[in-house]
């Protein structure tokens, strides 16, 4: 288990909520781009996902070597981030690095634009809640949920697998 | 690494010492990193006797740039190359993460010619 305290990993595969599962063959080549699959159905009421059918995909995979997507369904699936979402990645850092110094205005100023870029991106909007004492489960992580699920569920990443 | 972020104190531009942080190097042929080198069109738009401007070198290199100029604090992504070779030719970009415990850095190649689970989640 590694730490990406950067959101590094979001910004070199374009995710942009959590969990997000990337199924990676023994030649690097990617079988399932970003997917939206749970260890449990803790969750399941919330997400309307069955994690069972999910674990058999995995392990179908595993033993297979099918993902259940072909190569040309995989390609370009997942939406590239855009030049805001980019840029919201970068403010998270800068965000970081000053809260880090004891900027706190400074941390809270990129925090803000990160959040202004993209505002749709848990791994941005959701990540920072913690980081400035908002409970990622409380009245600020529904008003996200509501607006995001008003706005279509925007996710990089694959739908209905 | 090739697929590193960057944090580097900066107005605007950064010095060729912060250059050569990045692995890069400003040669007459252009910018340089091994045996690899990227044309500079227009070497006066990148070069100026306060540096080396990091917009215009974001733009050269295909990386991503924001600078907090109250700060002077810039931050500079990871080459938008290696994300669309995920998205478009389904090649898994390479990482490199500290561990969460014990120390140490564990690499996505650490693991090459076995399949691997990536899960990306957040303990919130």
């Amino acid at each position: 288990m590694v730490v990406d305290a950067h959101h590094v990993v979001t910004e070199l595969y374009a995710i942009s909520n959590v969990p997000t599962v990337v199924l990676v063959n023994e030649d690097d080549t990617i079988a399932m781009p970003n997917w939206s699959a749970y260890g449990s159905d803790l969750f399941s009421e919330f997400t309307g996902v069955e994690s069972g059918k999910q674990h058999d995909r995995i392990r179908r995979w595993v033993r297979e070597g099918d993902a259940g997507m072909s190569t040309g369904e995989a390609i370009g699936v997942v939406g590239d981030l855009s030049s805001e979402e980019e840029a919201a990645r970068l403010h998270f850092r800068l965000a970081l690095a000053l809260r880090d110094r004891g900027d706190q205005a400074g941390c809270d100023r990129n925090f803000d634009r990160a959040a202004e870029l993209a505002p749709e991106d848990w791994t941005i909007r959701r990540a920072m809640m913690p980081l400035r004492g908002q409970d990622p489960f409380g009245e600020n992580f529904m008003a996200l949920y509501e607006d995001w699920k008003a706005k279509g569920s925007p996710y990089h990443g694959v739908r209905g697998y | 690494m090739a697929n590193d972020t960057a944090l580097l104190d900066s107005f605007g531009t950064i010095s060729e010492a912060q250059l050569a942080e990045l692995g890069w190097t400003l040669k007459p042929e252009g910018l340089c990193q091994d045996d690899t080198c990227v044309l500079i069109p227009d070497r006066g738009a990148l070069v100026s006797n306060d540096g080396l401007g990091l917009a215009v070198l974001g733009d050269l290199l295909d990386r991503p740039v924001a600078i907090d100029t109250e700060a002077g604090l810039a931050a500079i992504g990871v080459p938008r190359v290696a994300r669309r070779q995920a998205l478009d030719d389904l090649v898994a970009p390479d990482f490199t993460l500290p561990n969460l415990t014990g120390g140490g850095v564990t690499s996505l190649s650490d693991h090459r010619s076995k399949k691997r689970l990536l899960i990306a989640f957040s303990s919130w």
